[in-house]
């Protein structure tokens, strides 16, 4: 028997979310493996896994179909098919107008909104599982075929779930009846019948219960799989397989056809968009170089320019110079950063301040003709007011040309064992330990097996921080668009490798809090210095700012302040920008597990001679001494010494941030290797190329990104040495952000000498300020539990009229005994009422008073309070603020420290190598890094300073609870010097955190 | 304390001297339970007369002297019930001060006992007898005598002892606040002004402190010193019915038996009626000349207090209850009461036109029960599953109607969610428990000769999460006698026949 030809025309993925269990890959490629002429992928109200399948698709050469099920709050269940570019539009209208009506994750439609709104489309009624109510079906049949007529078909879906013969008997009657032709289609949610255990275990998570109480909600068998033609051909008389082929042929649209439409507003009356860029970069580049641009440079944007007239990328230019403009016009602080942000052309655009006459550009990194994509890039706005920016795009555009890209949240492991182990009701203690790691999957084999195919499987679309998406016509007739969980706020249904692969416009609009701490500082600096100072301000190349950053005193300063960080200074010694850029990106896991740190460092101090695997590799990786540390160098490697094609690079880069999830990386492996090999790289330089590509797949970074930020570290850097006082109250003002809690951020301000104040009723504002200067008042913000609305009540009853009691002051800031006693429980009352005991009195006793009843000259005596002692007031600091500007608690400890032969941290450097140490101190922050295999980093702080500890697995295993629960630690281990760095390998971990009673000290976990 | 809403406590101390004459105090019972072979009804109601002073309230006078017996973990109502008993034993004025105290008024006793070591020795006895640990103090309000016996003590530090009021604010001043078991707010409140003990507050100015602190605090301050008098309320015992009667002669057959337990449980009717209480269980002891008693128990579904239903159910009870020995005594031992909630009769009788079978059918089932055992009378409900040995189950009786009412919410909600409602499938009433192997001829089964398909298949995977995954094609087939049967066919090899079910 010769095998019916079969289009399959309804059929979930993974993306209609805990129905489909199959992902949309799978589907194609089973589809085509058995010979489908066709596959319609049909998500419920949805098409987010259609890229997936358009791309799978392709590569196998399986027409594929586009279209969505839905189903209406009449009952009436369809799925429509889009047969042209418009048809398409309409089903994304559609889809967008059901989502936007419900919350998020749900959509309602009725059939008068599918009638109203859909066109150029097909329609499959699908009637329900029960055919008694006849006048009824014969009601909504009407419907259909007075809306579609010609269009719409009664899907004949026989998955033996009773008699079939008598199903079909029964649709054939009432397709007669109604006048609607018959087609097969087999409901299909999976690709393999083996995926039904997963198919239930997912309507059983759906619905929230138990796979052993879903009952009945679960389906009676597997038959919703891609079937083979054979068994069709068994089940379905001729005619209704014939028909799928009809209905497929009709279907003739692609994804291919999408074409982007940059927004068109940006270009003047008269102007092209070639011509308009071309006078906004001449007009920036006469501000950056008044006395005229340098041939280097002019060559450069010349050679830029026809990059991006060639690639039509002119809009893209255009519409990012916008939102820069619009920032800039807000005095909102921004920066651009990645693979086309530090072109001649954005520094001319103001995009970003890296001066392309500083970086040694590549221009291959700028655009690559070769991918067709459309360039990269990342802005990112001070964290406070990127909202006002994204208010702006919304204003601009309108909500119907602009919107968030998606991001697909996938399950992993621990939400694939916690999910599943629920619906198989394994007991929630045991699924803690599997997801902790302290019991092993297979103690629930079913679990283990269930879990393994879920991993990857998308569990619900989220928004992504800030890629928007602009279209010059309305986003939804491109992509349909939902409701985000933030109100106000929409997103598509593609995530950002949906829209690279459908070659769609994308701009990151994201949030730093460092911007927000250099506007602060600048703005200062200023006012100290009496003239406008901007980030062009700040004088380049200062040595004694190198110095400081070699010394590693770096507490504050932007991305180089963590101790990784602040271990490789003194070592790599910056002593300019690109020194900086390169710092930037060495700490990081690619050159970490490639093995890249030690040869580079060597190098550089010329321990080792600068030599060069070959010509290619010469040339790429000459800025770095030979030693690959960049996510491009790598890229570039790959394509220059491995003879990959740049698309093959492309998807390298791809598959590297994604082998983690999916693994994958071994076909690369091979032609990698192969391709050094071949041209006469050693075996052991093509591995470690290799291993790097693994390490920037946990986290790559790029040297376009990195130039970025070496920028703003300079710029931070510079404050810090400058202008302490200024650089650190704006840090506090811009909290939270970094790696320092405002405890070690203002003792680290006073070991440079900035005098710092204590937050107070009398003199403080909301915000720390500066006052005589240079001195820093910490602000009411440090208050904890006072809200920032009684803060500025208080300072503008102030600014009226100096306070002259509590009662004065509750009366006029219109304070209640909540902001009262923060205020007292902080010692901000302190010039008011005296210690904090009498100021808790004062406060008990005061309340705004009623109006009715003034309560003047209440006379009560005062109460015999002892002032508290100077422990209780540092531990009530801490609580309170964070902070302590009286002494450090061990300082009170010192004597009993002392006694149980504990030294003081600032002895440490008089010591030598391999000296056996006793230390105790705060625990300020640990740290166990992904990359150092089970070793935690602990930083300790005593009165005197501050010490680094190295607790290899093995010592943190064993002294597990001292290492997680010290509050105060005592270490005995043996002191390690390398230059000036310092650690102590800890080897006995005692917590004396009994010692400090109820001191509540800030550790920062970091992973 | 309770006695609070009779407005003593506002009353000064010198309102106080009027009523502080000697106490008319009446001994009762000290035990919970009455003793056995008096008649039950002896027990006397604790009703509180507001006006009069009398033994159940009884207010701090100048001269009283409390002991305060703290344990160490709070303790269940029962543990401190008992030792209020022993306690009961050296003084009529005992209160509770629950989860972990007791209070006794002993300024009379303290001679009668030998002095304040022999005192506590007896109490301390009673309390090891119990295996608690517990603090003793002792002080002239009942506050600080609470204060001193919480108050945490280093070994070897005296017990919290004072006898005279004069010493009273020295000895409270280093206690830790804490022990007034204040308002923890209020707690904290004072160790933000540094006021961590007893002392630190009563220095602080009344005015102030009255006035941040409510009037409360400062009156809870004032009768911790004697300032102001701590009205207690005295002990009354918990109470349940128990009695014990005997026969002239002795009973063998069951009618003479619940014959001569009629008028006891009249007497109880009685007893339960004057209390407005009911009970939930009751006890009844068959004595025997030797060996031990037969005991009946009876359970109510809901708290029973009509003799003639409870005589009912014992009599059915002690119906299907074989006796050793001939009965010589007979004794009805009620839980503890509880208050009575007196259900209006319906106006309907059971079975008219709007009369509901609610009330009845668990009676019905309880004499079923009572009569042929807890586990012969069981219902049925359905399972919504597809596997059919699995969709339904047995449940119990008298929770019928509220399972399947439990089922059908279940699923509903399950339903709710499904994808596709599923479609209604013919399904035989009589399902074997096991199903029976068919011989194949051919293609088709054989059941008394060969088998007609009139509708099928019907394919039924599921079942994997317990275990019994099954994977089977069902039919519904005509036999030669006309009979319709359920019929299945495994899709696992070796594809055998099964009947699994019978349509009616």
């Amino acid at each position: 028997m010769t095998l019916p030809a079969y289009a399959e025309l309804h059929c979930l993925s993974n993306f209609t979310f805990l129905r489909g269990a199959s992902h949309p890959q799978e589907l194609v490629e089973r589809a085509h493996g058995l010979g489908y002429s066709a596959l319609a992928i049909t998500d419920e109200c949805s098409v987010a896994g259609i890229v997936r399948a358009h791309l799978a698709a392709k590569a196998c050469g399986l027409p594929l179909i586009v279209g969505a099920e839905f189903r209406l709050r009449c009952g009436l269940a369809l799925v429509a098919l889009a047969t042209d570019r418009l048809g398409y539009a309409s089903l994304c209208r559609l889809i967008t107008r059901g989502r936007r009506a419900a919350p998020k994750g749900r959509y309602d439609l009725g059939f008068d909104e599918v009638a109203a709104t859909l066109e150029h489309c097909l329609a499959l009624w699908l009637p329900p599982a029960s055919l008694a109510d006849e006048p009824q079906l014969l009601a909504m049949a009407g419907r259909i075929r007075e809306r579609f007529a010609g269009d719409a078909w009664l899907a004949v879906e026989l998955l033996r779930e009773g008699d079939d013969a008598a199903r079909l008997a029964a649709l054939a009657r009432l397709g007669a009846q109604a006048g609607l032709p018959l087609v097969a289609s087999g409901d299909v949610h999976m690709h393999l019948r083996a995926r039904r255990r997963l198919q239930d275990a997912l309507t059983a998570i759906r619905l929230g219960v138990p796979v052993a109480g879903a009952g009945q909600a679960l389906y009676r068998n597997g038959e919703r799989y891609l079937r083979e033609r054979g068994r069709l051909a068994k089940i379905h008389p001729a005619p209704l397989l014939a028909e799928t082929e009809a209905i497929a042929a009709r279907c003739r649209f692609s994804l291919d056809e999408l074409r982007y439409e940059y927004p068109r507003e940006l270009v003047p009356a008269g102007e092209t968009a070639a011509s308009h860029l071309r006078k906004l970069v001449e007009a920036g580049a006469r501000l950056r170089w008044p006395q005229g641009m340098p041939g280097k440079v002019r060559a450069l944007i010349e050679h830029e320019l026809a990059l991006i007239a060639e690639l039509r990328y002119e809009p893209y230019f255009l519409t990012v110079h916008d939102i820069v403009r619009f920032a800039r016009g807000e005095a909102i602080l921004c920066q651009g950063r990645g693979s086309a942000a530090n072109s001649a052309v954005c520094y001319a655009l103001g995009v970003t301040e890296v001066d392309p006459g500083r970086m040694q550009m590549l221009m291959e990194r700028f655009i690559s003709r070769e991918r067709n994509e459309p360039p990269d890039i990342d802005i990112d706005f001070e964290h406070e007011r990127r909202e006002e920016v994204i208010q702006y795009i919304y204003r601009k555009y309108g909500r119907e040309r602009t919107a968030l890209t998606a991001t697909v949240i996938t399950y992993h492991r621990r939400s694939a064992l916690r999910d599943l182990g629920k619906a198989l009701g394994v007991d929630a203690a045991s699924i803690a330990r599997m997801v902790a790691g302290t019991q092993p999957w297979d103690s629930a084999p079913d679990l283990a097996e269930l879990a393994q195919e879920l991993l990857g499987f998308p569990r619900h679309l989220s928004q992504h921080v800030g890629g928007f998406v602009i279209s010059a016509g309305p986003l939804a007739e491109l992509v349909p668009i939902e409701n985000a969980s933030m109100a106000e706020r929409t997103v598509i249904e593609w995530d950002k490798d949906d829209l690279d692969a459908l070659h769609l416009l994308k701009v990151d609009v994201l949030g730093l809090g460092m911007l927000a701490a250099i506007r602060r500082a600048l703005a200062s600096v200023a006012g100290l210095r009496g003239r406008p100072f901007g980030l062009a301000d700040v004088p380049q190349d200062d040595r004694d700012v190198y110095d400081m950053l070699c010394r590693a005193d770096t507490i504050g300063v932007f991305q180089v302040e963590s101790r990784a960080q602040m271990s490789m200074l003194p070592r790599l010694k910056p002593r300019n920008y690109y020194d900086l850029v390169i710092q930037v990106a060495i700490v990081r896991p690619g050159p970490i597990q490639g093995g890249m740190v030690h040869p580079y460092l060597r190098r550089r101090e010329r321990a080792e001679p600068i030599v060069y695997p070959g010509p290619e590799a010469r040339e790429v990786l000459e800025r770095t001494l030979g030693v690959p540390l960049f996510q491009e160098q790598v890229m570039q490697l790959a394509i220059k010494a491995a003879g990959f094609t740049p698309g093959e690079a492309d998807q390298l880069r791809r598959s590297m941030a994604a082998w983690k999830r999916h693994g994958g990386l071994g076909h690369f492996h091979d032609k990698l290797i192969g391709g050094l090999l071949e041209r006469g790289y050693s075996r052991e330089f093509a591995e470690q190329v290799f291993e790097q590509i693994k390490g920037f797949g946990e986290y790559g970074f790029p040297e376009s990104h990195a130039a970025s930020f070496a920028l703003l570290v300079y710029v931070s850097a510079w404050l810090k040495h400058h202008e302490p006082a200024a650089f650190t109250c704006a840090l506090l003002n811009s909290q939270p952000m970094g790696f320092y809690a405002p405890a070690q951020l203002v003792r680290d301000a006073r070991a440079h000498g900035v005098e710092v104040r204590a937050a107070t009723v009398i003199a403080s504002d909301w915000e720390c300020t500066l006052e005589e200067g240079r001195v820093l008042r910490l602000g009411l913000c440090m208050v904890s539990g006072l809200g920032a609305a009684p803060a500025r009540r208080l300072v503008a009853a102030r600014a009226r009229q100096a306070f002259l009691d509590v009662q004065d002051l509750a009366g006029r800031a219109a304070l209640d005994r909540r902001d009262l006693e923060a205020l007292a429980a902080a010692d901000a009352l302190a010039g008011l009422a005296g210690h904090r005991h009498l100021a808790f009195w004062e406060v008990a006793g005061s309340e705004a008073p009623l109006p009715t009843a003034p309560q003047a000259g209440i006379d009560e005596g005062l109460p015999l309070l002892a002032a508290p002692t100077e422990g209780q007031d540092i531990v009530a600091d801490y609580r309170t603020t964070g902070l302590t500007l009286r002494r450090h608690p061990l300082a009170l400890l010192r004597a009993r420290l002392a006694r149980a032969g504990l030294l003081p941290l600032r002895e440490l450097p008089q010591l030598e190598d391999g000296r056996r140490v006793r230390i105790a101190g705060l625990v300020l922050a640990r740290q166990r890094p992904g990359t150092a295999s089970g070793v935690t980093f602990v930083t300790i702080e005593d009165e005197t300073g501050h010490a680094n500890l190295v607790v290899w697995k093995q010592v943190g295993e064993a002294q597990h609870r001292p290492l997680v629960e010290s509050r105060l630690l005592e270490v005995h281990g043996r002191l390690q010097r390398q230059g000036e760095v310092l650690h102590v390998v800890a080897q006995r971990l005692i917590d004396r955190s009994a010692w400090i009673g109820a001191l509540r000290v800030r550790t920062r976990n970091f992973h | 304390m309770k006695a609070s809403g009779l407005g003593l406590r506002a009353a000064s101390p010198d309102a106080l001297a009027d009523v502080a004459g000697p106490l008319p105090v009446t001994r009762r019972p000290s035990a919970a339970v009455a003793p056995a072979a008096v008649k039950p009804a002896t027990v006397t109601p604790a009703v509180v007369a507001p006006a009069a002073m009398t033994p159940a309230v009884a207010a701090a006078v100048a001269g009283d002297l409390w002991l305060a017996l703290h344990l160490a973990a709070p303790a269940s109502g029962p543990l401190l019930e008992r030792l209020a008993a022993s306690a009961g034993e050296i003084t009529p004025r005992v209160s509770l001060e629950p989860p972990d105290g007791v209070l006794l008024e002993v300024r009379g006793s303290l001679a009668l006992f030998g002095g304040v070591e022999a005192l506590c020795g007896k109490l301390r006895a009673a309390c090891r007898r119990e295996g608690v640990r517990v603090q003793l103090a002792l002080a002239p309000t009942p506050l600080a005598a609470l204060a001193g016996a919480r108050a945490p003590r280093r070994r070897g530090e005296a017990p919290f002892r004072v006898l005279h009021r004069a010493e009273l604010v020295g000895a409270l001043a280093p206690l830790p606040l804490g022990v007034l078991r204040l308002p923890q707010e209020t707690i904290e409140r004072l160790a933000k002004m540094g006021v961590g003990e007893i002392g630190q507050a009563l220095r602080l100015p009344r005015a102030g402190l009255a006035r941040r602190f409510g009037p409360a605090m400062l009156a809870a301050l004032d009768r911790l010193v004697g300032v102001e008098a701590e009205p207690r309320q005295n002990l009354s015992p918990r109470e349940r019915y128990r009695a014990r009667r005997e026969p002239s002669y002795e009973l063998t057959e069951q009618p003479a038996i619940i014959a001569f337990l009629a008028p006891m449980l009249a007497e109880l009717e009685a007893f339960l009626r004057g209390r407005q209480g009911s009970v939930t269980a009751l006890e009844c002891r068959l004595h025997h000349r030797e060996g031990a008693a037969t005991r009946c128990r009876l359970r109510f579904a809901q708290p029973a207090f009509a003799a003639a239903a409870i005589g009912f159910l014992l009599g059915e009870q002690l119906a299907a209850t074989a006796l050793a020995a001939p009965v010589t005594a007979c004794e009805l031992v009620s839980s503890r009461l509880v208050p009575r909630q007196s259900a209006s009769a319906a106006l309907w009788q059971p079975g008219e036109h709007g009369g509901s079978l609610a009330s009845e059918a668990p009676a019905l089932v309880e004499r079923l029960r009572a009569r042929l055992g807890e586990d012969s009378v069981y219902g049925l409900c359905l399972v919504p599953e597809h596997r059919p040995e699995a969709a339904w189950r047995r449940v119990a009786a008298l929770h019928m109607a509220a399972n399947n009412r439990q089922q059908a919410a279940g699923s509903q909600k399950a339903s709710a969610g499904a994808a596709r409602p599923q479609p209604a499938t013919r399904r035989p009433l009589w399902l074997l428990s096991t199903p029976l192997l068919l011989p194949a001829l051919g293609a088709w089964p054989h059941y008394e000769g060969p088998l007609e398909k009139l509708a099928g298949p019907e394919r039924i995977e599921t079942g994997w999460w317990d275990g019994r995954d099954i994977e089977r094609d069902y039919y519904v087939m005509r036999s030669r006698a006309a009979v319709q049967l359920w019929v299945y066919r495994q899709r696992r090899a070796p594809h055998e026949w099964f009947l699994h079910g019978v349509f009616g």
